[in-house]
């Protein structure tokens, strides 16, 4: 960049620059903007050091509509419990002569040798303590396999032992001759897992079983029968969960599927800041080079620009933008070229008819008569000279572009792969945020999308201040 | 003159990009979805014939803005019910809420706009400028969000019932009674209104008291001050007699964005009107109702740019129109 510039031009660019400083940082309410500003950006920046869940993956990290964790502070919410995640750790209770090894992981290697022929059972136990009130969701995860069967017929069942000792059957696995390899998934809110116990399909199964506060246990029971004198068969069990669902989560809670809704706002930070700064880069571009050429030009140029303004302000944008997102696809960079492209005929007008004003100076007749040509006027001496007040507009122009997307969004023709805080307010909308309350899902994303649109505007009005002092101490 | 001939002409770009989107862009082939074998064949022939859908692409441009300009919008791939006759089902919903929304907003934003200017530096001015700084940057929608959620969900679960209805313009049944019709529609429109106004009224304020303050440093105003008049007379029989060409102009062109705005208010409170329409027809690929109800759009654009040059040549007889930069 600074091969671009002489020596003194340079100096002349940073004493500007200075300048210009030296009178926003006058301006309480600019600076207040670019406090907010930078704030965001910090959020943006440092987004993954903020928070460590992936907003796109929508990981289930609590109950559906968990409340923020702080809200224990309050006598009423004392004693909601946050998740509880208990990795197994197997140990020998029934058979043990058969238990090869325990801990995270198990291996029952059955044979004939130590019973003989009879029906043997082997129970792995994992032991856990719950000493919250009843939750609303559990579920178990554990992964198992068996090899070398030979002869013989097995079966397997998952139960969860309560303090008092009464068994709930969670699965089962029918009996089997040959080798399996699976993934067992249990979710206590699967009807087939409630009516198998025999309870009504609209049961809370999590809050009957983990009705008391004490020791509970997972239990692992296997059967084998021999077939013949040679039976074998051998059993793995690979590191599973327990997972009991909190009714709290986080800085700000969980939304419909239990994903946590502080990542998606921090990440929306960068969406909805790279939105509003692009699409206004491009608007306030084109802006400058059609309101800079229309007006150097004149003629034939300036009236076909200035017809294509004039359609361009009679186009209702939001319904139109709607339709074009619909039709092209609903990708961010869709969005942001066509908030871009849409948005720049006021713009246009406002430098066409500065550089106007500006062509007939005395400086620029000069540059003319020296022989320059109407680009290099152009790039030299017009548009730096209507850089200003392009620039007042640029950043009047960021917070109508977050506001469009965020309105986009909220219809739900946002960009579904990216997390903005206009989708956050559409999914509360439309997934039950408000009927189960959920304020941590509805406010923040509406609070953010007001405190950086006001920031800009803040720093739009104290750059307007600078610009336009015609205005500045009217009152 | 010229400038209907303007007007003319942006309504054909119009239709013509309501072309060019719909019937050659769209990855969803138009003829396909209009030839859908469900459709009874006089429909279909009827379509076919409006379309011009055998007919080369140039022939069937030219029908298309024909249809455009006579008002033929077709049939909508839905219901099957004239557009037209669907647009005169939606259009009260819409003309009620938005109609009331302005008037509501012009009414409580231009005295402040008025108090502000004359009361500079009072608390009445801050509100004023930041009322206006708040409409650039807050979300009407979310503001609406917000009182749906305290004022229905939050209230009915603290006292049973809910203050404001989120949904719809009148109850289900409707009341027969003609009374308790107006009261029912008054009770369902009062969220929608209010939250419509509050986000609203503080650009009318900003924009009064700064095109007001304009007014009360000019020479005239002066004047009328030196002559020994009362404030009063000086404010609202010289000053702002003066702003009424701006204002008016000011609200004339800002319905469309009004009109197009309240798209979401709609959506929101689930009141069915022409936004509302227009967003579902869009999300089910009804694209008849999607270019008629773009189309209207533009026009209403376009009357109200021409009303506003019109009334302002009116209004400020000093101004010629056309001499405007």
């Amino acid at each position: 960049m600074a091969s671009l510039f002489t020596k003194e031009k340079r100096i002349i660019l940073r004493r500007r620059i200075g300048n210009f400083w030296m009178e926003f940082r006058s301006k309480k309410i600019g600076m207040f903007g670019l406090g907010i500003l930078i704030f965001f950006v910090l959020i943006a920046i440092f987004a993954p050091l903020l928070t460590p869940y992936d907003p796109i993956a929508k990981e289930r990290i609590a109950q559906a509509f968990a409340k923020p964790q702080w809200v224990t502070v309050f006598p009423q919410y004392k004693d909601l419990p946050t998740t509880q995640k208990e990795v197994s750790y197997w140990n020998a209770e029934e058979g043990s002569e058969f238990v090869k090894n325990w801990g995270t992981t198990a291996t029952v290697l059955y044979d004939t040798k130590a019973r003989g022929t009879e029906t043997v059972s082997v129970k792995l136990k994992d032991e856990i303590s719950y000493l919250s009130i009843p939750p609303n969701n559990f579920y178990v995860t554990f992964q198992w396999g068996t090899t070398q069967v030979q002869d013989v017929e097995y079966s397997l069942q998952l139960k969860i032992q309560d303090p008092e000792g009464k068994d709930y059957v969670l699965w089962t696995q029918p009996t089997s001759k040959e080798s399996v390899s699976q993934v067992v998934f249990v979710d206590s809110t699967n009807p087939f897992v409630i009516t198998n116990l025999g309870y009504p399909t609209q049961t809370n199964l999590a809050e009957i079983i983990f009705s008391q506060k004490g020791e509970y246990a997972l239990l692992l029971e296997m059967r084998f029968t021999p077939l013949s004198e040679n039976a074998r068969v051998q059993v793995t069990v690979e590191e599973g969960e327990l997972i009991i669902l909190g009714q709290v989560h986080g800085v700000l809670g969980t939304d419909n599927v239990g994903a946590d809704v502080f990542a998606d706002l921090v990440y929306g930070a960068r969406i909805s800041l790279m939105i509003g700064l692009l699409a206004a880069a491009v608007g306030t571009s084109i802006g400058i080079l059609v309101g800079v050429i229309a007006g150097y030009l004149g003629g034939i140029v300036d009236e076909v620009s200035m017809r294509i303004v004039d359609v361009l302000m009679c186009l209702p944008l939001l319904p139109l933008l709607l339709a074009l997102v619909y039709i092209f696809g609903k990708n961010i960079l869709y969005i942001v070229l066509f908030i871009g492209v849409f948005g720049w005929q006021g713009l246009a007008r406002v430098i066409r008819s500065q550089t106007l004003s500006l062509r007939e100076r005395a400086y620029i007749e000069t540059a003319k008569a020296s022989g320059a040509s109407g680009f290099y006027i152009m790039s030299k001496h017009v548009i730096p000279n209507v850089l200003p007040v392009a620039l007042a507009s640029l950043v009047l122009a960021v917070p109508g572009a977050i506001l469009f997307e965020a309105s986009l969004s909220f219809l739900g023709f946002g960009d579904p792969r990216v997390p903005t805080w206009g989708k956050m307010l559409q999914y509360s909308y439309g997934f039950g945020g408000f009927t189960r309350l959920a304020w941590w899902w509805i406010i923040p994303p509406g609070l953010a999308i007001i405190s950086l649109c006001l920031a800009f505007v803040f720093m739009g009005y104290a750059l307007d201040d600078i610009i336009n002092p015609r205005l500045r101490r009217r009152r | 003159m010229k400038r209907v001939m303007v007007a003319i002409f942006i309504l054909w770009v119009v239709a013509t990009m309501n072309f060019v989107i719909f019937q050659i862009v769209s990855p969803i082939d138009p003829v396909g979805v209009i030839l859908d074998p469900r459709m009874p064949p006089e429909v279909r022939d009827s379509l076919r014939e409006l379309y011009g859908l055998n007919r080369p692409m140039y022939e069937r441009y030219l029908i298309y803005v024909k249809n455009m300009f006579t008002w033929s919008f077709g049939v909508s791939f839905r219901t099957m019910t004239p557009v037209v006759q669907e647009l005169s089902y939606r259009l009260p919903a819409t003309v009620l809420l938005l109609g009331s929304a302005m008037v509501a907003t012009i009414f409580v934003g231009i005295p402040v706009g008025i108090l502000a200017a004359s009361r500079r530096g009072s608390k009445i001015d801050v509100l004023a400028i930041g009322s206006g700084l708040f409409t650039w940057g807050v979300p009407v929608f979310f503001i609406q969000l917000l009182f749906m959620l305290f004022f229905s969900y939050y209230f009915k679960a603290a006292f049973g019932f809910a203050l404001f209805p989120v949904r719809g313009i009148v109850s289900v049944p409707p009341p027969s009674d003609a009374f308790v019709y107006t009261a029912d529609v008054a009770w369902h429109l009062a969220m929608p209104l209010l939250t419509l106004v509050i986000g609203g009224f503080g650009f009318w304020a900003l924009y009064t008291r700064n095109v007001l303050l304009d007014a009360l440093t000019q020479d005239y105003v002066v004047t009328a001050r030196a002559k020994g008049l009362s404030e009063r007379t000086v404010l609202y029989r010289h000053a702002f007699r003066s702003t009424l060409p701006p204002i008016v102009t000011m609200i004339t062109l800002g319905i469309p964005g009004i009109v197009t705005g309240a798209m979401i208010t709609e959506w929101i409170f689930t009141i069915p009107g022409v936004g509302r329409w227009y967003l579902n027809s869009l999300m089910a690929s009804d694209y008849p109702v999607v270019q008629a109800v773009l189309f209207i759009y533009a026009i209403l654009v376009i009357v109200c740019n021409l009303a506003a040059d019109i009334l302002y040549g009116v209004l400020d007889p000093r101004i010629r129109v056309g001499a405007r930069r």
